[in-house]
């Protein structure tokens, strides 16, 4: 049982569950803000250099990039870590936070399941273009074909990779639009429109709320939650094996599966704090997003943070005692000083030091350093896959192969299209669905007030 | 000929369970109850019961069974292919593979499984009793056949026990 005298509440302003409703839905039947438009307008401009990027992919090849035969694996691949990292988020808050018991995720986990939608989406279309000949993606998938049928190789990372994105995307969609039915059935019986009443009604899959349908839900949310549980932790452990599993200085380690979920645990949280105080602060769900739901995330990151750290600070001695002098000049000549010494800086600066502000609570009170910060983090999420994958492969075992870099207008491109393909799925999110999980959120409101009846058995969530 | 309902309409939960179990004790079959969000007092006190977590388990034995199968199938029986001096069947690179898409297996066939059971798919018609269930009201539908004669004693039930509402529908 929550016990709102010693936790404190988990929503503000005392509201009855009409007005719960009411609040939430009210961004759904208001006039769209001007903001609204001018933020789409330049999120689909970004969204069509990405276009024209993947447009000249498709054309002219993989040439139009900067990636060599030393460094294949370019910005591609670092934003694709980049984005399945954020999309950790979702199955993160609803699941992580599940098991942990913590009530005050019922006003995030929403919004963090429809990032994790979008951002794995993202993700998904640099493996997609990397192929080479995308439109031959469907070799990976073993079906039986007429060239022998020849399968595919089920011990290599990559197909594993192939499996476990597909599953995620699939796996976090259902779960979050799941959760999203009874929401749909309050839109359809409250709004005024005819029309919302009909497409809302039609996605609300016929939910009346009746005990028949709330008793399989909960059996169904108990499953999904157990199970994908899982994923949270495979999902980015197959995505280092990519990287694990090859012969590489700096690659070849067995920290890359923790450090590799640790660190898209802690650029998902980052992401869902940067969403979560714009949409707070555009919407003004200052009630239902608190100071406390802040300060808990950031609680949280300053946790993370130090993994992070610590984790860095491993590989790096690790490096010096393994006595390997490839991954000595790795760490020591490639990375922390070198020409990618930036990326290495930036990287520990962003991920281990400034999240350790989180500490002061002047800095978890202040909104606007909260969000620098959590843009920081995300920031310095990129810098440690960059200097994962480019570090890695631009200087190894021979220095004749030794290669530079450079990102060119159509990789460039490619990385502002996913982020305004990110922040377009993000903004239609915010206009068309209830952005905070209501049925879920009526529930815990209870815990705000006295109760009447005393509970005879303990409901165990 | 279509039944006759006595509705009773609560504005909290704690009346509403208060109410439940009284008409409970008077062993009456409570015909539905609709409310925004799962309490668990009523789910269980309906008496019914949802074997989807049993039937998920099942989805993933065989999941997981079919999958490794299948690989043994394609990697060892079917096409065997050297890889670095590997055996055909190497278990522990196909477990990787069988862990996720056994989830996914289980994922889409329990919520194929719910949506049966539950017989909610797109575009269904909700059978709406009270419009108000899914935003802030708690509603006791009681045949009327299974309190004939009693009416006037269950809609006294339902008042002193803080329904703001008691009506009657087909």
């Amino acid at each position: 049982m929550y016990k709102t005298e010693i936790r404190g509440k988990l929503i503000d302003g005392d509201k009855s569950m009409d007005q719960i409703s009411r609040e939430i839905l009210a961004p759904i039947d208001a006039k769209t803000p001007k903001w609204w438009y001018a933020a789409i307008t330049v999120s689909l401009i970004l969204f069509g250099w990405g276009i024209y990027s993947i447009y000249i992919t498709l054309t002219q090849g993989i040439g139009t990039w900067g990636v060599n035969n030393t460094v294949g694996w370019g910005w591609a691949i670092i934003n694709f870590v980049w984005w399945i990292g954020i999309g950790h988020a979702g199955t993160a808050f609803s699941i992580f936070l599940l098991i942990l018991r913590q009530k005050w995720r019922t006003a995030i986990n929403r919004a963090a399941e429809a990032m994790t939608v979008v951002a794995v989406g993202c993700a998904a279309l640099f493996p997609l273009l990397h192929m080479g000949r995308p439109w031959l993606f469907f070799f990976i998938f073993p079906y039986p074909n007429t060239r022998g049928p020849l399968w595919v190789n089920f011990n290599s990372p990559l197909f594993w990779d192939f499996v476990a994105i597909s599953a995620y995307l699939l796996i976090s969609a259902s779960f979050w639009y799941f959760g999203m039915v009874p929401d749909f059935a309050t839109i359809r019986d409250t709004t005024k429109s005819k029309i919302k009443k009909a497409v809302y009604g039609f996605f609300a899959f016929g939910w009346t709320g009746s005990t028949k349908e709330w008793l399989r839900y909960e059996g169904l949310a108990f499953v999904l939650g157990g199970i994908a549980a899982v994923l949270v932790v495979s999902v980015h452990s197959i995505v280092s094996t990519d990287f694990a599993v090859s012969v590489e200085p700096g690659w070849h380690t067995t920290i890359f599966p923790p450090y590799f979920v640790v660190g898209a645990i802690f650029s998902g949280f980052a992401m869902v704090l940067t969403l979560v105080v714009l949409m707070r602060k555009l919407y003004r769900m200052e009630n239902f997003i608190t100071d406390s739901h802040v300060d808990a995330v950031c609680r949280i990151l300053i946790f993370i943070s130090l993994i992070m750290g610590t984790a860095y600070i491993t590989e790096i001695f690790i490096a010096w005692y393994s006595g390997s002098p490839y991954e000595m000049f790795t760490f020591f000549h490639n990375r922390i000083t070198g020409e990618y010494a930036l990326q290495f800086w930036g990287m520990f600066i962003f991920n281990a030091l400034v999240p350790q502000l989180f500490w002061f609570k002047t800095v978890r009170k202040r909104l606007w350093v909260v969000f620098i910060i959590s843009l920081l983090i995300n920031w310095g999420m990129w810098f440690e896959r960059f200097n994962i994958v480019v570090t890695s492969l631009s200087k190894n075992y021979l220095p004749a192969n030794w290669a530079e870099y450079h990102p060119t207008f159509i990789e460039i491109g490619m990385f502002v299209g996913t982020l305004g393909m990110f922040a377009f799925g993000v903004l239609l999110f915010f206009r068309y669905i209830p952005m905070i999980a209501i049925s879920e959120i009526k529930m815990v409101s209870k815990f705000d007030k006295p109760q009447v009846v005393p509970h005879k058995e303990k409901s165990h969530e | 000929m279509s039944k006759k309902f006595l509705i009773g309409v609560f504005d909290d939960e704690s009346a509403l369970i208060e109410a439940f179990e009284k008409i409970r004790e008077k062993g009456v079959k409570v015909e539905e109850v609709y409310t925004p969000y799962p309490i668990h007092e009523i789910l269980h006190g309906m008496g019914k019961k949802t074997h989807i977590s049993h039937a998920a388990f099942f989805y993933g034995l065989f999941g997981a069974i079919g999958i490794l199968g299948f690989m043994y199938y394609a990697a060892v029986i079917d096409w065997p292919l050297h890889f670095g001096g590997k055996p055909f069947n190497t278990f522990p690179s196909f477990i990787v593979v069988s862990i996720v898409a056994t989830i996914l297996i289980v994922t889409l066939a329990t919520l194929f499984t719910f949506s049966v059971r539950a017989k909610i798919f797109p575009g269904k018609a909700a059978p709406i009793v009270d419009v108000r269930a899914t935003n802030d009201k708690f509603i006791i539908v009681l045949d009327r056949e299974t309190i004939a004669g009693m009416e006037s004693e269950f809609d006294q039930l339902f008042r002193s026990h803080g329904a703001s509402e008691v009506y009657e529908k087909e």
